[in-house]
């Protein structure tokens, strides 16, 4: 007798079950965007037609302070969950059709810039974390994770970097709640600081885009300034995202010559998995808005799409935003990144100043 | 008793990133707009 034994295959979700399963999320995140828009609009208005003092508050601050209501009182309920998590893809897709409102030129002057700054401020943050994490005594594959989002580009690149040093789901769970956790008081305390020191759009957008670790916080901390400070915290943003495979590589490498983790066969194939591929969109875009396949309106057009797509990431920033869970995690690596991020936040802030003298601004 | 297992191969056909996936629905828009099927979009 031969007893076979079969693996019951599990179905494959359908695409159409899993669009539908997206449906109430996205549309919760749109609500919520929406009512910022409303908010923004007609706030002010009132306010002043009742003679009250009222601060002027954006649209992208609305939309972040519902979102964390909601998730931070009743929470965000299951039905609402996969949708409310395509914050990422909006704002994936919002940066590559912001890419039509910089012409070539400006990206490869200001990218010029920002590429130098951003290699200072790389080295200068993974060397400052390794010291911390040392200092803290954590686990070296702990603090290489911290390191690695607090330089270049927060959840994302700890995902990366975990698959490829061979990281314990704990490390990287604990750096990705101490990233978020970070991330939300840099949506705040940012924009304030940026005010106090009386930064103008570029240093501040310069600052937002090199010391907020996760993207999706930088563009909000960038928009929650000023357009402009938000258009380039995405360009900056976006050029520490691109050097993620670069980094990943070097702690592969590193941790596969201590035995730790699988040495990396071929690299040209290792960095093309972990190059963000938007920034290549948002590049292109760029190059056809240069040599004007778009016209004046047809841009007008695509840069409202782009806000109307971060419109949802704010809102999934609000929402994604939970303070309850990030207490769970214990304060150890919160504050091996609470002091990181100061230093770098400082660091960054001084780095921009640097430039701005250098380049007369 | 001779414990064969047979496991079913499920075929695992490639899958895009979330990140080409923003990337061609960005393009997507960006052309309907080029082409005149959205003609202004308001903000």
């Amino acid at each position: 007798m031969s007893d076979v034994i079969t693996v019951p295959q599990v179905r494959p979700v359908q695409p159409v079950l899993r669009f539908l399963r997206v449906v109430p999320g996205v549309i919760l995140l749109a609500a919520i965007g929406y009512a910022g828009k409303l908010l923004e609009q007609n706030v002010g208005a009132y306010a002043k037609a009742h003679h009250w003092t009222f601060p002027s508050i954006e649209y992208v601050l609305w939309a972040i302070v519902l979102g964390l209501v909601i998730s931070n009182t009743v929470g965000v309920p299951e039905v609402f969950r996969s949708g409310v998590a395509t914050y990422e893809f909006w704002l994936k897709a919002g940066i590559v059709l912001l890419g039509s409102r910089f012409l070539l030129g400006d990206i490869l002057k200001l990218g010029g810039i920002s590429l130098v700054l951003v290699a200072v401020e790389i080295t200068g943050s993974i060397a400052f974390m390794t010291f911390l994490g040392r200092l803290f005594h954590l686990k070296p594959k702990l603090t290489s994770l911290l390191a690695v989002g607090s330089a270049v580009c927060g959840v994302s690149a700890i995902i990366a970097t975990k698959g490829a040093i061979e990281a314990d789901d704990e490390d990287s769970s604990f750096s990705i709640a101490a990233i978020l956790a970070l991330g939300a008081l840099a949506l705040f305390t940012f924009p304030l600081i940026g005010h106090v020191l009386h930064l103008s759009d570029r240093a501040y957008g310069l600052w937002a885009g090199l010391g907020v670790d996760n993207t999706a916080e930088a563009t909000s901390a960038g928009a929650l300034y000023s357009d402009a400070a938000g258009k380039l915290a995405v360009l900056v943003k976006s050029t520490r995202n691109a050097m993620i495979g670069f980094v990943v590589l070097a702690y592969a490498i590193y941790w596969a010559s201590r035995g730790q983790a699988q040495s990396v066969g071929n690299k040209a194939a290792f960095l093309w998995q972990k190059f963000p591929k938007f920034v290549l969109g948002f590049l292109l875009i760029s190059v056809l808005a240069t040599y004007h396949f778009f016209n004046k309106e047809q841009i007008g057009s695509l840069a409202n799409l782009s806000r109307w797509a971060f419109l949802l990431t704010f809102a999934g920033v609000g929402l994604r935003t939970n303070f309850r869970e990030m207490r769970k995690q214990g304060l150890r690596p919160f504050a091996v990144g609470a002091i990181g991020e100061v230093v770098i936040a400082a660091f960054t802030l001084g780095l921009v100043y640097g430039a701005g003298k250098l380049f007369g601004w | 008793m001779s414990g064969e297992t047979k496991a079913v191969k499920k075929g695992k056909g490639w899958r895009l990133s979330l990140d080409t996936w923003a990337v061609l629905v960005a393009f997507l828009a960006a052309l309907l707009v080029r082409f005149g099927v959205f003609k202004h979009v308001p903000w």
